[in-house]
């Protein structure tokens, strides 16, 4: 299907926190209550309008298991949005959140958007983590947040959709350089600045500067 | 059809056998392992070298209990001689002198028989040792065996799959279907592992519970003979001591 814009998203955080049922909650409008486990990485997409434009969100979901961590790292590149989820009943899910940060900063584009998300927010009774908490770690680290539920579907959207908006909104300040895939944007065929070049060899035409 | 199949297994098998080696030749060279694959087997390497320990202070024990058994027949028979002797060259010496070596005498052969009859617990100590060491701990080192080879399984798997990983995109048929693949091989590998995992945690436990019944049911039962040990040494430097007064004015 045709697009404007390419958004590689990456999902992290601890396993069982829900990034799976997240994905699952925003491509296909469905929750699972027993998922399995994440061997490396799955795939979603859907396809999203922001300022007119069709984008289409390629998401990772990674797996959170610490066996695989080397794994997902390889993950982090050329990812243009990540959402950094942690589970509001789990204290200990939040208290790894700085490692993860790290880790996401090491290893992405420094221009990548990070979102960070209290997910099970439908859980209020068996709730670990103050919603302030959530909210001063992000703005600490210059995030945005969001509680959510993948089971009730609440703010899953505005999750995924707030932080295209974002990275839309960086590359019309020409932050992001679309012409360069690593910082995990394709431009569409049919786009108007579309040439040959784009989508064959990595980096594009800015990329190289001096050589000839 | 087939025929592809048939290839296509073949190749993965034939890399599922690179990858494992790999992984073998990283272990045994000893080169660094990835920190995380090693951190999350954390709880099962701790519950290994409690394995080992178990494993090497039974052998000690076993060794330990041997010897003991060895030198408590050598002493008796030792201190039997010495008894014999100092009866002998009492009852040949009239003086008061030659009844007190009389009386060790008796005193030192009765000993070697008490000393004797440690053998016997010490004898059951080292059978119930070795029975537990011959079926619970072999028992328990099969696990461990199958649970290392499973793990190199799946460690060679993450390796596969980390260089996979390298280059990836999901809009790419080809590199999906290799991905798939390669995903397909972690899971399964991930699975067995996971249950020997368990299943050496588990008999670790057992095996260190199993060993405390034994030493507290093996140790209680011989106290006895121990105990009485003691109260003839006593009896002894008792004798000893009189014979030393007694003879040193007739010296002087
Ligand atoms: N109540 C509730 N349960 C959730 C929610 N999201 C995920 N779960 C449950 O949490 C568990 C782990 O979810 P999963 O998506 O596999 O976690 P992942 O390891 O982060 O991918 C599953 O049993 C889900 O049913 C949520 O928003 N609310
Ligand atoms: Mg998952």
């Amino acid at each position: 299907m045709a697009y404007a814009y390419l958004f590689k998203y990456i999902i992290i955080g601890d396993t069982g926190v829900g990034k799976s049922c997240l994905l699952l909650q925003f491509t296909d409008k469905r929750f699972q209550p027993v998922h399995d486990l994440t061997i490396g990485v799955e795939f979603g997409a859907r396809m999203i309008t922001i300022d007119g434009k069709q984008i289409k969100l390629q998401i990772w979901d990674t797996a959170g298991q610490e066996s695989f961590r080397s794994i997902t790292r390889s993950y982090y590149r050329g990812a243009a949005g990540a959402l950094l989820v942690y589970d509001i009943t789990r204290r200990d899910t939040f208290n790894h959140l700085t490692t993860w940060l790290e880790d996401a900063r090491q290893h992405s584009n420094s221009n990548m958007v990070i979102m960070l998300i209290g997910n099970k927010s439908d859980l209020e009774s068996r709730r670990e983590v103050k919603k302030e908490e959530g909210e001063a770690f992000a703005r600490e680290h210059g995030l945005i947040f969001m509680e959510t539920s993948a089971k009730t579907a609440s703010n899953v959207e505005e999750a995924f959709i707030n932080t295209a908006k974002e990275i839309y909104e960086k590359i019309q300040e020409g932050v992001f350089d679309i012409n360069n895939e690593a910082n995990g944007i394709k431009i569409g065929p049919q786009h108007p600045t579309t040439n040959s070049t784009l989508s064959g060899s990595q980096g594009g035409q800015h990329a190289g500067g001096g050589c000839c | 059809m087939s025929a592809h199949d048939q290839n296509s297994s073949v190749v993965k098998k034939f890399q599922q056998k690179y990858w494992r080696t790999k992984q073998t030749l990283i272990k045994v060279s000893g080169r660094k392992e990835d920190e995380h694959v090693v951190a999350s087997d954390a709880e099962l390497d701790g519950k290994l070298e409690v394995f080992h320990s178990i494993q090497r202070t039974c052998m000690e024990l076993l060794k330990v209990t041997e010897q003991y058994q060895r030198r408590i027949c050598n002493f008796s028979q030792e201190e039997n001689e010495l008894g014999v002797f100092l009866r002998a060259q009492g009852s040949r010496d009239k003086t008061r002198a030659g009844k007190i070596m009389q009386a060790t005498g008796k005193a030192l052969c009765f000993s070697s028989q008490q000393r004797l009859s440690l053998r016997n617990p010490l004898c059951r100590l080292y059978q119930e040792v070795e029975t537990f060491r011959y079926r619970a701990i072999s028992d328990t080192w099969l696990t461990v065996n199958h649970m290392e080879q499973s793990r190199t399984e799946y460690r060679g798997a993450l390796l596969w799959m980390k260089d996979v990983s390298q280059e990836l995109d999901p809009d790419t048929h080809k590199q999906m279907e290799k991905f798939r693949k390669v995903q397909a091989q972690v899971r399964s590998t991930k699975t067995s592992f996971d249950k020997l995992k368990n299943d050496v945690c588990q008999k670790v436990d057992l095996l260190g519970a199993s060993r405390c019944n034994l030493l507290s049911h093996v140790l209680t039962t011989p106290a006895t003979p121990i105990w009485m040990l003691p109260r003839n040494r006593a009896e002894l430097r008792c004798f000893s001591l009189l014979l030393c007064r007694q003879t040193r004015p007739g010296r002087g």
